[in-house]
């Protein structure tokens, strides 16, 4: 373009620029302290509407009263001070969303914050948003691969499922979220983390960590620290779920980590009592439960005729000292389809991930299950159900009949072949053969300790000699020719394992 | 019982005095005060106060203006703007050389904001996004 075409382009544009009397509401400031301000004035303010104070400082209005307004200060609120006007904008609180979300690390505003450059996005999506309504939506169908053993194959996760992860604090939640998002690359997902009054350090390990596995193509991290307002803690679970709005509406399937809404409770307690709502058990305010529900309804799985999009969330609860009958975890377990319970007592005996499959359940999972992974989870969930019936029993091992003994032996055995580090994720089709191999008998002459070793040369002859074989096991295909060539797969690996240890 | 605020207690006044003069009038302010001290507002008489004028102006449809201009403005001009707002128009005066040009006219908790520097501000933003 020629400097005098840029000129004309210029001039038509001013031109056109017409002039106009602005006209703004305005109120001042009463108090303000501790994130929270209250303003006179703003008699037409809505609620949940952003407040510009001086320099730039945003707000959202939470309390409406008769002559003042209560807001919080998303921001730094140490330059405000009494006096000050403040503005009205007229805008619903939203954040930037798009493909360019995508690989970064943003605050809970939308804002980067890894120094990899501003984002500019064409879009922008409020933060609080009515959940899709019952006929836009359809049941769960197809699974989530997390990878882990223990859950895909006992506690299975659909796409557009709520499930939640709870636990102690250090019994591996986030890990577990952490191996769900790097088992995603090449499944067709979009992850967001959210990570909520977590520790800087935290986050910047586990963002390393995904840069490292490659997952950062497909994820989103949402920040707000440890060191932020509680403000940011309160809205981020919100603007991430608005970054996955964006993609399921436009068909896409979305993976969200809520890490974790124990702290995002923590922040709106704060800023409720700030406001002086009336404090009610624990001290949290009335509305706590909604604060929850309204968060994790938007998760789904729309139907073909809006896009077919889903977002599934995990979101994540500490408990303390295993009581799950505190305020928020009884709420957020009776929201979610089912949870993810992770229990001390078994993380230092050394069974990592440290699920404890009694307590936990998938309420809608089971139906998203590919044909051969249901098939052989229906025998291994009945084994271990039986087994934790009698291993009270297990310490009288030479008294029991050569039934029960079995059965306690099979139920150490799968107890074992459960265990997997972290950052290892499992396809799907090697968990079906080393579940079915279990069923059948292939590890009951192996060592305990042997295990996982005899497990990884299972693995490993397979997909040396039965590539076919895993492909249509992975292709969700299970008829009984399949079943027998997996049989004779197992045999074959039996043969081979007993002539090299001869 | 909820705490009477002081917005309240200024209305009350309002009520009981509008019609009242010479020793009523006075007798009324001295329960007032002693009211006051029952309940231990007198610290908050001042603000009780300010509450009180502003009410008495909203009543008797005073309009209260602040106009900030980057100029010092001659009376006639004044005279013209508080004219369109009214009879009853109280105005406050302002200079501010940031604006360049125009005037800001602030009433109760509205800005009308005709200044040239909001213009030029609105022009850029406007050629930006374009």
């Amino acid at each position: 373009m020629s400097t005098n075409q840029i000129v004309e382009e210029l001039k038509k544009h001013i031109s056109a620029f017409e002039k106009t009397v602005e006209v703004e509401e305005i109120g001042t400031v009463i108090e303000v302290g501790d994130g929270i301000a209250r303003m006179s004035g703003l008699t037409k303010c809505q609620a949940q509407e952003m407040l510009e104070f001086p320099g730039g400082v945003m707000g959202v209005a939470l309390n409406l009263e008769e002559e003042t307004v209560g807001a919080m200060i998303l921001g730094e609120y140490k330059n405000i001070k009494q006096g000050d006007t403040v503005k009205r904008t007229g805008r619903i609180l939203s954040v930037p969303v798009g493909e360019q979300m995508i690989g970064r690390v943003v605050n809970a505003l939308g804002q980067e914050v890894d120094g990899k450059g501003e984002i500019t996005t064409k879009q922008f999506y409020p933060v609080e948003k009515i959940a899709p309504g019952v006929m836009t939506r359809e049941g769960v169908h197809e699974p989530v691969q997390t990878g882990i053993k223990a859950i895909d194959s006992m506690i299975p996760i659909g796409r557009g499922q709520r499930e939640l992860i709870i636990g102690d604090r250090q019994t591996g939640k986030t890990a577990i979220a952490i191996d769900a998002i790097i088992n995603q690359k090449g499944q067709n997902m979009k992850c967001i983390y959210v990570a909520v009054g977590q520790k800087e350090s935290k986050v910047a390990r586990i963002v390393a960590k995904l840069e490292e596995a490659g997952a950062m193509e497909y994820t989103t991290i949402v920040v707000a620290g440890a060191s932020e307002p509680a403000s940011m803690s309160f809205i981020a679970p919100y603007s991430g779920v608005a970054m996955a709005e964006y993609f399921a509406d436009k068909g896409e399937d979305v993976l969200i980590i809520y890490d974790d809404l124990t702290k995002q409770a923590w922040a709106y307690r704060e800023i409720s009592l700030l406001l002086r709502r009336p404090p009610g058990r624990e001290a949290y305010p009335g509305d706590v439960f909604y604060l929850h529900s309204r968060l994790l309804e938007r998760a789904c799985n729309l139907n073909e005729a809006n896009g077919g999009g889903s977002i599934t969330a995990l979101p994540i609860i500490e408990t303390q000292a295993g009581d799950v009958t505190a305020y928020i975890p009884t709420n957020v377990i009776s929201i979610t389809d089912g949870q993810i319970f992770l229990e001390t007592d078994l993380f230092y005996k050394g069974v990592r991930p440290a699920v404890g499959i009694g307590l936990s359940v998938s309420r809608v999972g089971g139906a998203a299950q590919i044909k051969p992974m249901k098939k052989v989870s229906g025998k291994l969930k009945l084994a271990m159900a039986q087994f934790r019936e009698l291993e009270a029993f297990a310490q009288f091992a030479s008294d029991l009949d050569a039934n029960t003994k079995k059965q306690i032996d099979l139920g150490y055995r799968i107890t074992e072949l459960m265990k997997q580090p972290q950052y290892s994720p499992m396809a799907v089709e090697d968990q079906v053969v080393v579940i079915y191999a279990v069923n059948n008998g292939v590890f009951d002459d192996v060592e305990i300790k042997e295990v996982s070793a005899t497990e990884k040369k299972l693995v490993e002859f397979m997909n040396k000699t039965k590539l076919a074989l895993l492909d249509k096991i992975k292709a969700g295909e299970w008829d009984e020719k399949i079943e027998s060539e997996l049989k004779e797969a197992c045999k074959e690996f039996v043969t081979i394992k007993r002539s090299t240890n001869n | 019982m909820a705490k009477i605020s002081n917005k309240q207690f200024a209305e009350s006044l309002y009520e009981i005095t509008i019609d009242l003069d010479g020793k009523d009038l006075e007798l009324v302010l001295q329960k007032f005060v002693e009211l006051l001290f029952r309940h231990h507002k007198l610290t908050q008489a001042t603000r009780i106060i300010i509450e009180f004028e502003s009410i008495v102006k909203k009543k008797e449809g005073v309009v209260e203006l602040e106009i900030t201009s980057a100029r010092e403005l001659d009376s006639e001009t004044i005279a013209q703007i508080k004219k369109v707002f009214g009879k009853k128009v109280e105005a406050l005066q302002r200079v501010d050389n940031g604006l360049i040009g125009g005037i800001k006219i602030k009433m109760e908790d509205k800005i009308l904001d005709g200044s040239v520097r909001t213009q030029i501000n609105s022009l850029k933003k406007c050629l930006v996004n374009n």
